[in-house]
Order: C-alpha cells, then structure tokens, then sequence
C-alpha cells in the first residue's frame, strides 16, 4: 500500500533529491532508492523510464548521452533551475504533510 | 518515428543488462537471472506500441499470459471446446440433412404427388386415378409414377436381393437428372409390351461392372427374367431412396395395375411444377380433378383428393423439430459459457486494473488496451475452436457409425469445409461476445483509483453486470433443462408402450421367392413349408414362424373388414373399418411372442382344403361384437368384384390376438389386425406373392442363425436370397430412434448447462464475498452471527436464481410448445416437469451458494479491519 501511494505521490521527490548533488543514470537511480529505503521502495523498469521522460518534458531535469571509455554510453540527469525550484516546494509540501500525520498519530520520527 | 521510444527502450536495455550483470555478480545461473528479469521483459513487451507488429506483440503478450494462470486458461479453453464442439457437431448434421443444396434440378419445384382421404391419411395411388391425373393437369411439367420393389439378382455366385423401383420415364425429367453413362427411360417404355430392360445406380455399375462404359448394352437377370442394361445414373440420384440400385421401366407392369379405382397397388407420383406454379395452385388444381373424378366414380372415389407436397419438406419434416430442437440447445450450452466466461474474465479483469493502469500510465492508448484485452479472448476462442472442431468430428463419426436410419442423407453427414468455416465463424463471435464486456471495463479503468486501491475499485458497476450474466444463465439452463426433462419423459412414455410382441430374443430375416420361377402357388406354399419344417429342426430354435408383415416397419396390405350380418353402409360416405391383413404360419404368433388371449392360433390343419378361417385382434372383436364371443362368428376382408353387389369371403375366427404396434409407436391409424394362414392364402396375395419374413425366437445371435437358415434355404434352391438379418429388437430401436437420440442429446447439453450455470453462481458470490470482506468484518464486529453472514451470501445467490428461474419458466413455457413431435405421451406444459426441474436448478444454487457463504462466515473482522 505504502509502497503504490509514494510511487505515485513522491516519486518526482525521490527521483528530484537523488539528481540534486550530482547527475546519475537510471540504473543508478534506481538502485539507490532500493538500497536508501532497505527494499521497501522499489521501482519497475517500465515505471521508471518512461517517468524520467517525463519530468525531463516538464524541464525539472536534463538528460544526456555520456560515454566513457570502454563502457556503452549512458544517459546521465541532472536537476535544472526549474527543477530546483520544484524540489524545493514538494520538500515543503512533503515535510508538511509529514509533520501533519506525526502530530495526528503520534508515531514518533526516529 | 520520434526519438523518445527509441531512447527509452535503449535505457531500459541497458537497466535490464546492469540488472542481469549484477545478478551474475551474485553468482546466479542465466536461468534464474532472467527469470528474475522475466516481470520486467513482461511488462515492457507488452508496451511496445507499433502498429504493424501489434498483433504479433499482443498475440505473444496473450499466450504469456496464458502462461502464467494454466488452470484458469484450461477451464476457458475447455468450456470453449465443449460449447463450440456441441455447436458444430450439431451444425454438421443441419448443414448434411437441411441446408447443403441436393444433386436434383430445381428441387423447390419437385412435390410428391399421392392419393389421400379428405381426413389427410395420404394412400398410394389407384392407377386408373394417375392416368386421368396426368391427362387433366395443368401444373406439372413433368408428372412421374413409380412403385419401390425388390428384385432378386441372380447368374454370378450368390444371390443379390437389390432394392428397385419401377417409373416411370417421367421420373428421370421431374428429378432432374441425366444418365452418366447411356440414357434414362423413354416414353414408350411406359407402355406395356414395352422389352425388359433397366438402369443401375453407379454404385452397382462399380461394384458389378468396373464402372466400365461398355456395362451399357449388357444384361442382368432379374427376378428370372433377362434385362438388358441402357443406363447408369449419378450417385447423385437417390430417388425413390438412396439404397435403389437399379430402375425399371413401367411398362411391363402396366397390365398387372388394377384396372379397379379402389385398388390402390403401391404407386406414388413425383412431378415437377411447371415455372411460376405454386404448391398451393397445384394442390386446389388437383383437387378439382379429384372432385370431378368422384362426382363420376362415386363407389371408390368418394372421400378422396390428392395430396402435393414439396420434396424437400417431404426429406425434412419428420427430423426438422429434433434439429432445430437441439440447434437451440446448443446455442444455449454455447450462450452460457459465454456469460461464465464473460464473468471469469471481468474478475480477471478487475485482478488486472493494476497492470492495465501501468500501460496506460506508459502512454498506451485504450484503444490499445481494449484491443489486447479482445486478442487473449479471441485467441482463447480460436484454441476452443479449434479443439471444438477435434470434438465434433469425432463425435459426428461415432454418430455415423451408429448408423442411425431416420436421419436423412446421413450418408453425407461429415465435418468438412463448410463445417470448418461455420465453426470458425462460431469462435470469432464466441470470442467478441465473452471477450468484450471485461475488455471494455479494462480499457475504462480510472488510473488514479486503481493505482491508489486496486483491490476495491468500480466494484459495484461489475458486480450488476456480474449478477445479470448469472441470472441470464440460470434462465438459458432452466429452459434447457425443461426441454430436456420433457424429451426424458415423452421417452419414457415412449418406451412404456405396449408394443403387443415380445421382441427379445427374437431373429428376423426375409426370404425373397422369384415370382418367375414359383408361379404356381402349390410351389411356393411348399418351399415356405419345408424351410419351416427345416428351420425348426435348428438346434436351440425354440420356436419358428413366418408372417407377410414385419411388426413396426410400417408397411402392408389393407383391405375393408366386414362381419357377417353387418347392415349394409347407409351411404357412400360412411366409414368402412378397415383392417390390416397379413399372412401368417401356425408358429408366427409363438414366436413373435403375440399372445392369442382367446381360442387358439392356427394349426397345421389350417390347410388350404380346410374352412377359411382367420384370426382377428381383440379391438375388432369389441368393434364388432361387444362382449359376445366372436369364436366362431364370420368375417371378410376379400369381395369378389366391387360395389354393393360385392360379394364377401368369408372366414371363421379361431382366436384373438392382442393389438401389435405395426406402423410405429407414436401414431397408430385406428385399422384393424387380421391375420389368414398362410396355407389358406388371401386372393390379394396369390396375384402378389408377398416377401415372407421369418422369425425365429432363439438365444443365438442372428448371424450364426442366418448361416443355418441361408444352409436350409439353399439346399432348397440356392437362388433365393436371405437378407435384413437383423434381431426384432432392432425394428423397436428403429422406432424409437429419434426420441432417444433428441432425448440422450438434449440431457446431456442440460446437464452441460446446470453444471456451466452453477460454476457462474460458485465463481459470482466467490467473487462478491471477496469484495465484500470489509462490510462483512464490520457486521460481525457490530454483533451480526455467523448464520447472518449465510443468509446474506446465500440470499443473494438465491435472489439470482430465483430471477433467472421465473425468466427460464416464461420462456420455457413459450418455447416448449415447438417441441411439436419431440414429446409424444407428455404436454409441453407438464407441470411436474416445470416443478422438478426448477427444485432441481434451485437445489443446485443452494450449493453453489452455501461454499463461497461459509467461506465468508469465516471472515475475521480484526484482519479485515486491519487491512484497512
């Protein structure tokens, strides 16, 4: 359950804040966000992707071929300006809503 | 092609090598890696969206999924094979007997011509009537008379007994057809004096000739006589019955028709109308001839007109009720399993909300969607088929190698191309109609709420659609259950029948004396007396008879009775009693097993120097002398000459008999039975040796008698032939062919029925307790018991039945009625039938019912409420 509501709320977030420092390509991506979440976020390939393409649309991120030597060429993101701006305002949204539940159930943010 | 797809793909290519690299660097085999990588390829194969391989893409898609769900791919695919199985087998019979077009030219325009009495028995024609027939219409082209014989074939080996029929040149044009190979009789071979010669089906000209050309302008001998051979016909030809192998002209036989109108020797008339004619012109045309004819011969022409009836109605009639009886039946099986399946799959379809969200999230359109959803129900349907097909020619073979003989042209009764395309038809439409409904749920699915909560979804809105399949199955399976339970009891009523012999253990073969080498009646009478004192002598034989007519088969000699002192008739038109006469020796009555219930059967006193004597049946004797004795009293089924001045013969009845079922089970004309010794031979048949048919009554098996009887008779004269070996109880089988085959059917379609219908009301209530989990936690947890939550689950299930019950009982109550000649002994309203089987479906719901019910008494509101 958890899992659907944050693919489809938060992914943007997730995908946003992993590009921020530096520029990563899919298979990074996703790895990272299995590995931070210890397995309990996971994205499918036929998600993933087609997301990216999207957010890259919107102009939040900017992609590009990078070939290194001796390996294929990957596609490498990275936040733009207007992606910045977006992270910023869905971390507050985020962090709101967050604050909202814990005061509401009392669970206690470790 | 825009650059993104290939872009995406490229990315995606390379996440599935990194994945699988990685999972190598685990240290798992390739296998296991790519079955771990097998959910991603799966849902990214099914997102590639371009037009000219889609149907390859979807067809692949489907059969993955198939795949994943064999059982419920197996019960699809099953349910499919039986109902399009059913549907085709069905439809090969249809297509062979009513709808596949006949050899003849022109067949709407051939009709069947006889004699009939005003109260509609038709008769065979009196031949001095066909004579001013032919003069005095204006309807026909072409007007045709023939009379079906058998002749002996003799001179190569074995004696043959071939079915022939005498016509007339007439024949030949009506029908239509020319001769393969010389020609067709001519005009003046329809007169008397006219030389001996014949024309022999195809089948006779391979098997005795080679199918050699140079067969024409042979000769053949028949009945004794030399025939010279002028034609052969097409295969095609199979008229008067597809078993006649050889036509001979009419005119020899001319001077042996009755001059006498009342004589009515065995002649039928086929003709052909001429352009534009109707049947109904044809027939008031007629009937002004018979009117005319009967204002002139009063005597023997009162009462009677002429009956023209098309000859394909004439093919038809008697099997169309149980056809179009079982078409609807499996149209039926058909229709249920499509709503089962239609209901499987909308289930399904709401267990794949999640996946179709996805695609569609990907940008796959609903177009696309609902055109992959049709494709697994298609391909689904095309399997079915396909299997279907295997079932139906299997089960068409087995039909045919029954050998059943009331079904026409069955001879041509196989599955072939126009079967092939029919079924295949039957699938693409089966497909679209189960397919469609749960593919346009999928393609409607609301992205936001299913990603969010596939598990609830429009549940609602499915589970209304859900409900009105099962009430329509429940309603299908009623009627055919109905019909089946009538056609079960009309069986039953059928069989109950007092057939007025005992046929079991009885064998029965005919024996065919050629007229030209007994002429005299002193021969004949002595070679049936020898093969009887020789039959008897057969070990195990315990009893031995021979009658001139075959109980069942529907044919023989009738006559007007008359009993001594009877008033003489006040008027033209009142009715005569007419009586069926037949010829019998002592032993027939034993055994046949006809139970003399009053004074004796006949004796080997009964010579043709002693009294004339008869006996009669015990309907006669209660018509004739209410409860005196008729020992002793005189009767007449013979005059000499015609009219009042008529005089009788008398016999003396010497015992009564029970009434024996001669024309069949289901209608039998009021006639009487009389039967005369046959030492003590009537006139009718001095002039007209009939074919005797002996029985024996004996414990072994027909073929080893045959061997022994075939010994007897040819040590006799080894020109007669011994043929239609067969148990007497097959003539009973015969007679109740129809009924048993309709009734085997149409049970076993039912029972196809209630059990598709109930696995609808099994799967719809499984489905709505699992939908409804939630509501039933929070009623227990408010205090509602467990016998609540059944009486909520199995109330609704009822709620269905009981609303496809009064659906199936309206219609079947409209339906049953064109059951027409199915239901003989039984009303197609027959209450009992209506109630039992409602209880039946009703009992049946109950079960299907109560299993998801209990499974939702144990429901544990803490889990459900939790899962919230």
């Amino acid at each position: 359950m958890l899992d659907r509501e944050l693919k489809k709320g938060s992914a943007e977030l997730l995908i946003l804040s992993l590009v921020e420092d530096q520029p990563r390509h899919g298979y990074d991506l996703s790895k990272l966000i299995e590995a931070r979440s210890e397995g309990v976020l996971k994205f499918r390939v036929a998600s993933l992707y087609p997301l990216l393409y999207r957010l890259e649309k919107r102009g939040w991120i900017l992609g590009r071929w990078i070939e290194k030597a001796g390996q294929r060429r990957r596609r490498y993101y990275r936040l733009t300006p207007a992606g910045a701006a977006v992270l910023a305002s869905q971390r507050d949204t985020w962090r709101a809503f967050a604050e909202a539940i814990n005061r509401i159930a009392g669970v206690d943010h470790a | 092609m825009p650059e993104w797809p290939r872009r995406i793909s490229e990315e995606m290519r390379q996440h599935l090598d990194d994945e699988y690299a990685a999972l190598r660097a685990r240290g798992l085999g390739h296998d296991e890696a790519m079955r771990q990588l097998a959910g991603d390829v799966d849902e990214l194969s099914s997102m590639r969206a371009r037009p000219v391989d889609a149907v390859t893409s979807d067809v692949r898609f489907a059969l993955r999924a198939f795949r994943k769900n064999p059982a419920f791919t197996a019960i699809v695919i099953l349910t499919l094979a039986l109902g399009i199985g059913a549907t085709t087998a069905i439809f090969t019979v249809v297509d062979a007997v009513m709808l596949r077009p006949f050899a003849y030219r022109d067949m709407p325009r051939i009709v069947m011509v006889m004699e009939a009495m005003r109260t509609g028995q038709p008769i065979s024609i009196a031949w001095p009537n066909f004579v001013d027939w032919r003069e005095q219409n204006q309807v026909f082209e072409h007007l045709g008379v023939y009379r079906a014989t058998v002749v002996n074939l003799t001179g190569g080996g074995q004696p043959e007994r071939l079915i022939a029929s005498l016509v007339s040149s007439e024949v030949f044009k009506a029908v239509g057809l020319e001769a393969i190979a010389g020609r067709t009789f001519a005009a003046d071979e329809d007169r008397p004096g006219s030389p001996r010669v014949a024309v022999v089906s195809e089948r006779l000209w391979r098997s005795h000739f080679a199918a050699d050309p140079a067969a024409v302008g042979k000769t053949i001998v028949l009945d004794g006589e030399t025939h010279t051979i002028v034609g052969v016909m097409p295969a095609g030809m199979r008229f008067p019955s597809r078993a006649t192998d050889v036509w001979l002209p009419l005119g020899p036989f001319v001077p042996t028709f009755p001059a006498d109108r009342g004589a009515h020797p065995g002649l039928f008339a086929i003709a052909k109308l001429k352009a534009g004619i109707s049947v109904e012109r044809a027939v008031s045309d007629m009937d002004a001839i018979a009117r005319r004819l009967e204002t002139q011969y009063p005597v023997s022409n009162t009462d009677h007109t002429v009956s023209v009836q098309p000859y394909y109605e004439q093919i038809v009639q008697n099997i169309r009720p149980a056809l179009l009886a079982l078409s609807g039946a499996v149209a039926f099986v058909l229709l249920i399993g499509c709503a089962n399946l239609a209901n499987l799959l909308l289930a399904r379809a709401d267990g794949r909300q999640r996946e179709i969200a996805i695609r569609e999230a990907l940008g796959a359109s609903r177009r696309r969607i609902f055109q992959q959803m049709l494709t697994e129900s298609l391909l689904m349907a095309a399997t079915g088929g396909a299997l279907g097909v295997l079932l139906a020619w299997w089960s068409v073979r087995a039909f045919v190698a029954s050998g059943p003989i009331t079904v026409p042209r069955i001879d041509q009764v196989a599955v072939d191309v126009r079967v092939l395309a029919f079924a295949a038809a039957v699938s693409i439409v089966t497909g679209v109609a189960f397919g469609l409904a749960p593919a346009m749920r999928a393609s409607s699915v609301d992205l936001l709420t299913s990603l969010k909560d596939a598990s609830r979804g429009s549940a609602g809105a499915g589970r209304r659609l859900r409900s009105m399949l099962v009430v329509a199955e429940v309603a299908l399976a009623l009627v055919l259950l109905i019909g089946a339970g009538l056609t079960i009891r009309s069986f039953a009523a059928l069989s109950a029948i007092d057939l007025g012999f005992q046929p079991a253990h009885v064998v029965t073969m005919r024996v065919s004396l050629p007229a030209a080498r007994y002429p005299e009646l002193e021969r004949w009478s002595t070679f049936h007396r020898e093969l009887l004192r020789r039959a008897t002598a057969i070990p195990a034989v315990e009893a031995v008879g021979l009658n001139s007519a075959v109980p069942l088969e529907g044919s023989g000699s009738e006559s007007e009775v008359r009993y001594e002192g009877q008033p003489p008739p006040r008027s033209m038109s009142e009715e005569a009693t007419m009586c069926l006469f037949q010829a019998a020796s002592p032993g027939y009555f034993r055994a046949a097993g006809i139970a003399v219930v009053r004074g004796r059967a006949f004796t080997e006193r009964d010579t043709a120097g002693a009294a004339p004597v008869a006996i009669v049946e015990e309907a006669l004797v209660r018509k004739f002398f209410s409860d005196a004795d008729p020992i002793g009293k005189r009767i007449a089924f013979e005059f000499t000459g015609h009219g009042p001045g008529a005089q009788p013969i008398w016999r003396e009845i010497v015992g009564v008999v029970g009434h024996v079922r001669h024309y069949g089970l289901v209608r039998e004309p009021d006639n009487m039975e009389v039967y005369a010794p046959l030492e003590q031979l009537p006139t009718w048949f001095r002039n007209r040796r009939p074919t005797m048919t002996l029985f024996a009554r004996t414990p072994l098996p027909p073929e080893e008698l045959a061997a022994s009887i075939r010994q007897a008779v040819t040590s006799l004269d080894r020109d007669v032939p011994v043929f239609s070996v067969q148990p007497m109880e097959k003539y009973v089988d015969q007679a109740t062919e129809q009924s048993r085959l309709s009734m085997t059917l149409l049970a076993l379609f039912g029972g196809l029925a209630l059990v598709l219908s109930s696995l609808g009301i099994y799967g719809v209530l499984s489905y709505v307790v699992s939908g409804r989990t939630q509501e039933i936690g929070i009623r227990m947890a408010l205090g509602a018991t467990r016998l609540d939550v059944l009486r909520l689950i199995v109330g609704y299930g009822m709620a269905l039945t009981g609303a496809g019950i009064a659906i199936g009982l309206a219609a079947s109550w409209a339906i049953t009625r064109s059951l027409g000649n199915l239901l003989i002994g039984v009303s197609p309203h027959d209450p009992g039938t209506f109630v039992g089987i409602a209880l039946l479906l009703v009992a049946i719901a109950l079960v299907a019912s109560y299993v998801p019910g209990r499974r939702a008494t144990r429901v544990d509101p803490m889990i459900t409420l939790r899962a919230e």
